[in-house]
């Protein structure tokens, strides 16, 4: 196996670890409502203003989590696209190979159907390859601009945690810290996973 | 590689692949064979990925790549048949005859176009346009699912691991002296094979058959009186010899 074959592989299934981390943050966000939730009803009128931002933590999560199993299913599929691809290339190569070791043979002919056949299969093998990255892509720039609205969900909850009075406040600020920790490690995630598909497209 | 005709007659023809010396030098040399009939051939243990393409450059200067229809893997060894992934892209119509036990094993190899002909324990027999091959049960020599290849028209039987020796790519093709080469085969046969009742059942069968060459997938090829000597020295021999000295430890 080259190199080369080994760093998209490599690639591919850090993609893949990366989003795992990120579905298991969104999957603490998903408490993180909850609680704030709670809170929230103690709180009562005081934190009326906060209870329709847990439903927007709720579902912030939610879509992250449906993204990242997504996203994590597209890189499944870019996985077993780059070993057939590098099975497909191992293949045009032993057969060069072929071709030059016997190449003053009479029946070297009759490898040329079999060698087209594994050409065409390369070709298509490198069109899903492209096709399948440029969807990893653009499905991670949605997953990062969606994470955008924590910041904001964030500054919205530390305004209404400062009504909720003494008792709460606390609790709510903590939510609003969490929400905005959680979005931060999720970037990270999401960040990194884009630097290895740009790695990946120069492939 | 090297190409050798063991055996010719009107209806089919018997050659041996081997003595790469372009090898990797850390992988043990392999011996191939190939029975060519009218219309059809069977590549046995055809060998490991690192061989693949010098022994499709060396089969392709005998024949065309599609007249190749049958792969024989006396067991799932990557010695024997990790190059399947390969031959699967070449011979996408071939059928592989292999020990049933071994089926969901060697598709791990790479096998979405060949097809996979289950042997049974007891063996069973394939016939290449008017050529009869045998699949002779040699169960746990070394493998527990292991078969050998015998021709009777030939009198050639494919012993697979049995018989065979490590030696070097220059090492002749025949052996020439019996005594002299047991030295290069006995650890081999004490530490591959691990049962000497499976061994001494082979021998009992396989003294009933007719040979005139014993063909392993490494090392020389017996000829003649040192077949028997062989199997004199096999049956004598005890086999399974680790299992003790571990024991003792």
């Amino acid at each position: 196996m080259t190199e080369l074959s080994n760093n998209y592989f490599v690639c591919v299934a850090e993609i893949a670890a990366k989003l795992d981390q990120a579905t298991r943050i969104a999957q603490q966000l998903s408490l993180t409502a909850s609680n704030a939730r709670a809170v929230a009803l103690r709180a009562g009128e005081r934190a009326a203003g906060f209870r329709p931002l847990t439903d927007f933590i709720d579902r912030l999560a939610e879509i992250t989590i449906k993204s990242s199993r997504s996203i994590n299913l597209l890189a499944a599929t870019l996985s077993q696209t780059s070993a057939d691809k590098v099975r497909a290339d191992s293949a045009i190569e032993h057969f060069n190979i072929v071709f030059i070791k016997a190449k003053d043979s009479q029946f070297i002919g009759s490898l040329d159907e079999v060698y087209l056949r594994c050409q065409t299969k390369q070709q298509q093998l490198e069109k899903s390859y492209k096709r399948q990255i440029d969807r990893l892509s653009d499905e991670l720039i949605m997953l990062s601009n969606e994470l955008r609205n924590a910041v904001i969900l964030a500054t919205l909850s530390r305004v209404e945690a400062s009504q909720a009075g003494i008792e709460y406040q606390d609790a709510l600020i903590n939510v609003a810290n969490n929400v905005e920790g959680a979005a931060s490690k999720i970037k990270e995630h999401i960040n990194y996973s884009q630097q290895m598909v740009s790695t990946l497209e120069e492939y | 590689m090297k190409t050798h005709k063991l055996f010719e007659n009107k209806s089919h023809t018997w050659l041996m692949f081997g003595r790469d010396d372009e090898k990797p030098n850390e992988i043990i040399d392999t011996n191939q064979y190939i029975v060519i009939t009218h219309k059809n051939a069977l590549l046995m243990d055809p060998g490991g990925i690192e061989l693949f393409s010098s022994m499709l450059a060396a089969v392709i200067k005998q024949l065309p790549a599609d007249k190749i229809t049958h792969l024989f893997a006396s067991h799932q060894d990557p010695d024997i048949i990790s190059s399947l992934g390969l031959w699967d892209q070449a011979l996408p119509s071939a059928t592989l005859h292999s020990p049933w036990i071994w089926e969901s094993f060697i598709r791990h190899f790479g096998m979405h176009n060949i097809s996979y002909s289950a042997i049974p324990d007891e063996g069973s027999t394939l016939k290449i346009d008017q050529v009869s091959l045998d699949f002779i049960p040699a169960h746990y020599l070394h493998s527990s699912g292991n078969f050998n290849v015998y021709d009777a028209e030939a009198k050639i039987l494919m012993s697979g691991d049995i018989g065979a020796a490590l030696e070097s790519v220059e090492a002749p093709l025949f052996v020439e002296d019996f005594d002299e080469h047991i030295a290069k085969m006995k650890m081999f046969h004490q530490r591959w094979m691990p049962s000497n009742e499976a061994k001494n059942y082979w021998v009992r069968r396989v003294r009933k058959l007719d040979i005139d060459m014993m063909c392993p997938q490494h090392g020389r090829i017996f000829k003649g009186d040192d077949v028997k000597r062989f199997l004199d020295w096999f049956e004598a021999l005890e086999v399974g010899i680790i299992s003790k000295a571990a024991a003792d430890v």
